[in-house]
């Protein structure tokens, strides 16, 4: 395989005009990322129409928003460690254990680790997608509705052991994310489930809807319950630098994590939220000998963080390669391609090399521009937390309606979000963790649909779901995450109580 | 037993109890649904259905295994909780007739002051939320956001 569209891309990427659109679109992507009410789509999907109406030329569009993208992930830890409201799908797991640093108010300390993490994970997604785009975009094409279900029993069956103490209520929250997702028109039959004569429930509920209520609304309630009780909220920021001892301590996380978040974003229907819940769970399963994942454990945020940035780079290899976009905000990208009447697919790099060259390019550089651009922001993002509740909160509030309103113009979302919020903090104060449900929601769909189809292939033969290599590997997967624990506990117990026979004995 | 784990155990029965009950509502919305053409063998219903059972079992795990839960707010402290929500409804409501900027000013207001910020600082903090939003999204970010019918 040649590289010159590399070398070619590097010298569209360094031009002075291309290097200034990149910071500007990381330096948006960031903000857009740490707003939890927009996300990553929504910021491409504004900036799009802005960037083409201006005549930028298509290389230095993509440019911008794949700055944008990268400059999203990064953000979207920034509202998770500070204030427990994902900014987006993939920074639900960075919450897990960024948020209780912040709590014992290391919350700098996690912002520019996270930051590090996302750094790796970033660079490693992007060598990733430079070399290894050809092979990895021929092993996405086994990829059959039968093999995507098994990818998802997969993914459910590493979530069993996300939230340890109460294992019923995650798989409860589960449940409930999987039921939501069935809300709205089946668009293989045509009927409607659960919309209650409701027009605007013809679409499903949003996910913008759904993570915003959940998070958003419930945290506001929650955040005031603990104020009126006379609990402190914590506002001590600690040291605004990462310690190298926790640097070193995460490495082996970081670099699983952009492993796997690279391999989830470069399989087509995946994203950030997938690759983060796998990255954490595997993690969780390695690394958590003492208990300590959920109560701020470094490792624990470093996963995800690095894996969601892999994500974003790995998301490029099927939107570039065959034309099928790797997640929702690759195939918003992907209609900004064909604004300029550019086909992605495998004639693209060999057409139009210094599109390709010139994004994998701009990936890189922009990888070095948020590191450079964020490290020393991480005071200035900390300082939130210093901000008055009174300040702060009815700030979360608006951009909560802000962002279900721009996403639907419609009040009656809005009320969704309120009626999603009441019913997330009633789970909350019952000892229920969201992000179960929102996992089951994302994954959920993507699921039924892929069973559905699998079975319409096979006319109703269960079969299919066994036949391929990859179906068996993803099983045997699936199982020993399942199962292993389990023994391996038993295995232990059973130790200790023969030692402690032996001792009585003694 | 303590008063406190008694507490939670039965708040863990009533929340299993819900549940229950939304497991049966669902399933039984989820038999009903009508199509009259589907090209796959699952069908529309199928995967309600299975759901439902599901979300039962567990539900009855649930009741005989409560957990632990963090307890929920009585007396003034559930008002004030409360009024969150309601505040978001009524400034909701007045959206369209009132616009966005009012309606935002409304919001972060009252909940300013739910917070616990003198009334004077919490209005201040209204007017200065309600301009830098819409400065924001309106007028840089071109978001539509309701201008209002009584000033629009």
């Amino acid at each position: 395989m040649s590289f010159e569209y590399l070398w070619h891309g590097f010298g569209i990427a360094l031009t002075w005009q291309n290097l200034l659109i990149g910071f500007i679109g990381c330096f948006i992507g960031t903000l857009v990322g740490a707003l939890p009410a927009i996300g990553p789509i929504n910021g491409i999907a504004l900036l799009m129409p802005i960037a083409y109406s201006m005549g930028l030329p298509a290389e230095s569009t993509m440019i911008l928003l794949a700055s944008v993208y990268c400059g999203a992930e990064y953000g979207g830890r920034i509202s998770s460690i500070l204030l427990n409201v994902p900014g987006d799908a993939g920074a639900v797991m960075t919450a897990m254990d960024g948020y209780p640093m912040a709590k014992q108010g290391r919350a700098g300390e996690a912002l520019a680790l996270s930051g590090i993490a996302s750094f790796i994970g970033g660079i490693i997604g992007v060598i990733g997608l430079a070399f290894f785009a050809p092979l990895l975009s021929g092993l996405a094409i086994g990829f059959g509705p039968a093999e995507y279900f098994v990818l998802m029993v997969f993914a459910f069956a590493t979530l069993g052991s996300m939230v340890g103490s109460q294992p019923t209520k995650t798989l409860i929250g589960c449940v409930l994310g999987l039921m939501l997702a069935t809300v709205g028109l089946d668009a293989t039959s045509g009927a409607y489930r659960f919309t209650f004569n409701e027009p605007e429930l013809g679409d499903g509920i949003e996910f913008v809807t759904l993570v915003i209520g959940l998070f958003s609304i419930s945290e506001a309630m929650l955040i005031l319950e603990h104020q009126t009780n006379g609990v402190t909220v914590i506002r001590e920021l600690g040291r605004m630098t990462a310690r190298m001892s926790d640097v070193v301590k995460s490495m082996g996380a970081t670099l699983r994590g952009s492993f796997i978040g690279f391999i989830v974003g470069v399989l087509p229907g995946t994203g950030a939220s997938v690759s983060s819940a796998v990255s954490y769970t595997t993690e969780k399963r390695i690394s958590d000998t003492e208990g300590t994942f959920g109560h701020g454990d470094v490792r624990g945020l470093a996963a995800p963080e690095a894996a969601n940035n892999a994500t974003a780079a790995g998301a490029f290899v099927p939107m570039l390669t065959l034309g099928v976009p790797g997640s929702g905000t690759t195939a918003v990208m992907m209609g900004a391609l064909m604004l300029y009447n550019i086909q992605p697919g495998p004639m693209l790099l060999v057409e139009r090399p210094e599109i390709v060259g010139g994004l994998v390019a701009s990936l890189f550089v922009g990888n070095f521009i948020l590191l450079a651009l964020n490290l020393p922001l991480v005071n200035i993002f900390a300082r939130v937390l210093t901000m008055p509740n009174w300040i702060l909160v009815p700030g979360i509030l608006v951009l909560s309606v802000i962002g279900v309103y721009s996403t639907h113009a419609s009040i009656f979302a809005i009320y969704l979000m309120l009626a999603i919020g009441l019913a997330g903090w009633l789970l909350r104060k019952a000892g229920f963790d969201m992000a179960p449900i929102i996992l089951g929601f994302v994954l959920g769909k993507v699921m039924e649909v892929n069973l559905r189809n699998a079975l319409a292939i096979s006319g109703g033969d269960i079969s299919i779901l066994f036949q391929s290599k990859i179906s068996l590997v993803l099983w045997a997967l699936a199982i020993a995450v399942a199962v292993l624990p389990a023994l391996l506990g038993w295995r232990a117990k059973r130790r200790r109580q023969l030692a402690a026979a032996e001792a009585s004995a003694q | 037993m303590s008063e406190n784990t008694r507490t939670h155990q039965l708040i863990g029965r009533i929340s299993a109890l819900v549940l229950l009950l939304l497991a049966a509502a669902y399933g039984i919305g989820g038999s009903m649904i009508e199509y009259a053409f589907s090209s796959d063998p699952l069908g529309p219903r199928v995967v309600p259905v299975m759901l439902s059972v599901l979300l039962g079992l567990l539900a009855l795990l649930y009741l005989k295994f409560p957990g632990s839960a963090e307890g929920f707010p009585t007396g003034q402290s559930l008002v004030r909780v409360l009024a969150v929500p309601v505040a978001l409804i009524v400034s909701v409501a007045l959206m369209e007739p009132l616009g966005f900027a009012a309606a935002i000013f409304l919001l972060t207001t009252v909940t300013g002051w739910i917070f616990g910020a003198p009334l004077k600082l919490s209005l201040i903090g209204g007017v200065v939320h309600a301009a830098l939003w819409w400065f924001i999204f309106s007028f840089l970010l071109e978001v539509y956001l309701p201008t209002g019918a009584i000033f629009g």
